[in-house]
């Protein structure tokens, strides 16, 4: 009986440390590659786009900044080694939860450079459509002080028909990136320009 | 009467076809079948862990006692997953991404834990390496023709290729959860009109 | 009222039966009679809740403590199988009744979908505990009245003409497609609720 008992927990324990094993090899072994591919995949293509005269690569050159309590990645566009633009990722609720944004903003012009749509549960062919760049272009070029609302709410933006809360998401998070814009702005400023006095 | 290896592998394909002869696994069925590039996902990632979950269940038989099989089974298949979830995340991330949560869910996919109790605990290696791939095999084709129907009525598309001519109106039904339901439910009437001994 | 939103999202929204997919093998396989099928729902209510109670521990005190985040799968299904397994020994000792009549779903329990996949769901969306354990509680009160339901038009099965290739599976699943539907005019309910409430 005890015999049996002693075979159990053996056994187990031994299959249990062989996989553990295994496990945390293949997760050595991938562990750089996942990183990697999260920026690349997650944020490449949506800032890509919002920094389509980027010269530099944003992704190398980001920064953590925080306020009140909670940190911003930013990501640094440069044209010809001169900070251009900066992206940075804001949220809205949609119709199927919440919608994430990339909004990338010139600096100089104090316009948005474009916004690119992360991550969104929309229903697929109707909502889904806020990532499609007809839609996402209606925002570029605009001013960071102009009514970053739909149609129907007295804005700016023609929302996508059929698809009008989705749109409205996409638009609450825009309002709600250039308000973090104007508050980031300064200290993003003076971290560039620290940075650059190191170089 | 013994099967062959040849037959052990084939039989997965139409005799006990999941989900259709063995209604097991149903919620990758209809969870991930929106598009046909995430069915063909999902159906290798499970094939993965099944052809493996099989074989190491199959040479480890002798050794585990019958009292604690199901707990050494369920390690063995989480292991597998988790290497799954890892691998896909860092080398085809863009549809680790899509499946989510249903790469973790593998673990409880009814298939994988069915044919280690019932095939995998009982043959020897190489029929159970046979069986696996064969039943892995089988899934991924259903899962294939499922999500190939639903993207083509709900987006137009297979594979994310334009087939439909250009005023298709998407059928928007079949990409939500009732469509996965209606639609799964009306192939398998089809399949059931089929005999199972061809 | 945050807690309403969410009971509202999680019972008819995003019913985890119709919506999000999870837990359908016991959705096919128990309910050919209503009260067996009552019988389930609770047991489920009852394991959900219990069971993400311990894993939210499990991950922030275990996991993420000693940085392996990456074992929660294996981690997790181990601690539902293990809990499962005690809430039975322990109702059959001291409750006897209650065990009478959910004792028989206890181990048709472990391999239910939806019980890790809510335990990983309230991780992967950065659930607070109290959400975490609400969440829970009503995804599994909306899928024992999803179950309740189906079980409900199923009985009648017995009594109607079905074509002999629909029989049993087929028509079972055509109709949770419709039940499904009927479930999908809640869509947007919460959204809206929230704006009503919150604010």
């Amino acid at each position: 009986m005890i015999k049996e008992y002693l075979k159990m927990i053996i056994v187990l324990t031994l299959i249990a440390t062989v996989c553990g094993f295994l496990l945390s090899a293949v997760k050595t072994f991938t562990f750089e590659r996942i990183e990697e591919q999260i920026l690349v995949n997650v944020k490449g293509p949506a800032l890509k786009n919002v920094l389509n005269q980027a010269t530099n690569n944003p992704i190398n050159d980001r920064l953590e900044i925080e306020l009140d309590g909670i940190s911003h990645t930013v990501f640094i566009g440069k044209k010809d080694d001169r900070l251009y633009a900066i992206a940075f990722e804001s949220t809205g609720a949609g119709f199927g939860g919440d919608i994430g944004v990339m909004i990338g903003i010139d600096i100089r012009k104090s316009t948005l450079s474009g916004i690119g749509i992360l991550t969104h549960q929309e229903t697929p062919g109707l909502g889904s459509r806020i990532s499609e760049t007809s839609f996402t272009d209606k925002f570029k070029g605009r001013s960071v002080n102009d009514n970053f609302k739909v149609k129907k709410d007295e804005g700016a933006i023609d929302a996508i028909s059929g698809a009008t809360n989705s749109s409205r998401g996409v638009c609450l998070a825009t309002e709600k990136g250039v308000v973090l814009y104007s508050k980031l702005k300064a200290e993003i400023l003076k971290k560039i320009k620290k940075r650059s006095n190191k170089k | 009467m013994k099967k062959s290896l040849f037959q052990e592998f084939f039989k997965g394909f139409w005799e006990i076809l999941p989900p259709f002869r063995l209604v097991l696994g149903l919620c990758p069925t209809l969870a991930v079948t929106t598009l046909a590039e995430n069915g063909l996902g999902m159906g290798i990632a499970t094939t993965f862990v099944l052809f493996f979950s099989n074989i190491l269940i199959a040479s480890l038989k002798s050794v585990i006692p019958k009292k604690v099989r199901i707990a050494a089974f369920v390690i063995i298949i989480a292991t597998f997953v988790v290497v799954v979830e890892l691998v896909m995340k860092a080398y085809f991330f863009p549809i680790s991404q899509k499946l989510g949560l249903f790469i973790p869910l593998i673990v409880v996919n009814c298939i994988i834990l069915g044919r280690a109790e019932a095939f995998a605990s009982k043959n020897s290696v190489l029929r159970s390496a046979a069986d696996g791939l064969g039943v892995g095999l089988g899934f991924t084709m259903s899962l294939v023709l499922i999500s190939s129907i639903r993207e083509l009525l709900g987006q137009g598309t297979i594979f994310g290729f334009g087939v439909m001519w250009s005023g298709f109106e998407p059928f928007g039904f079949m990409a939500q959860a009732p469509g996965a339901f209606v639609s799964l439910g009306m192939i398998l009437a089809l399949i059931n009109l089929v005999p199972k001994k061809l | 009222m945050e807690y309403i939103v969410l009971a509202v999202n999680a019972i008819l929204v995003k019913n985890i039966l119709l919506a999000q997919y999870l837990g359908n093998c016991p959705f096919m396989g128990v309910s050919k009679k209503t009260d067996t099928a009552a019988g389930m729902g609770m047991a489920v209510i009852f394991v959900m809740t219990f069971a993400t109670f311990i894993t939210w521990f499990v991950h922030y005190y275990f996991l993420v403590t000693f940085n392996i985040e990456y074992l929660q799968t294996i981690v997790f299904i181990l601690v539902i199988a293990a809990l499962v397994q005690l809430i039975e020994m322990f109702l059959k000792k001291s409750v006897p009744a209650l065990y009478r009549s959910l004792g028989i779903f206890l181990p048709l329990i472990t391999t239910n979908c939806a019980i890790l996949g809510v335990a990983v769901l309230v991780i992967t969306k950065d659930f607070s505990f109290l959400q975490s354990i609400m969440y829970a509680f009503f995804s599994g009160i909306g899928f024992a009245l999803a179950l309740v339901i189906f079980a409900g038009i199923r009985e009648r099965f017995e009594i109607s003409h079905i074509p002999a290739a629909f029989k049993d599976m087929s028509i079972a699943l055509i109709t949770a497609g419709i039940i499904a539907m009927a479930f999908y005019g809640f869509k947007g309910l919460d959204t809206s609720l929230k704006s009503i409430l919150i604010k």
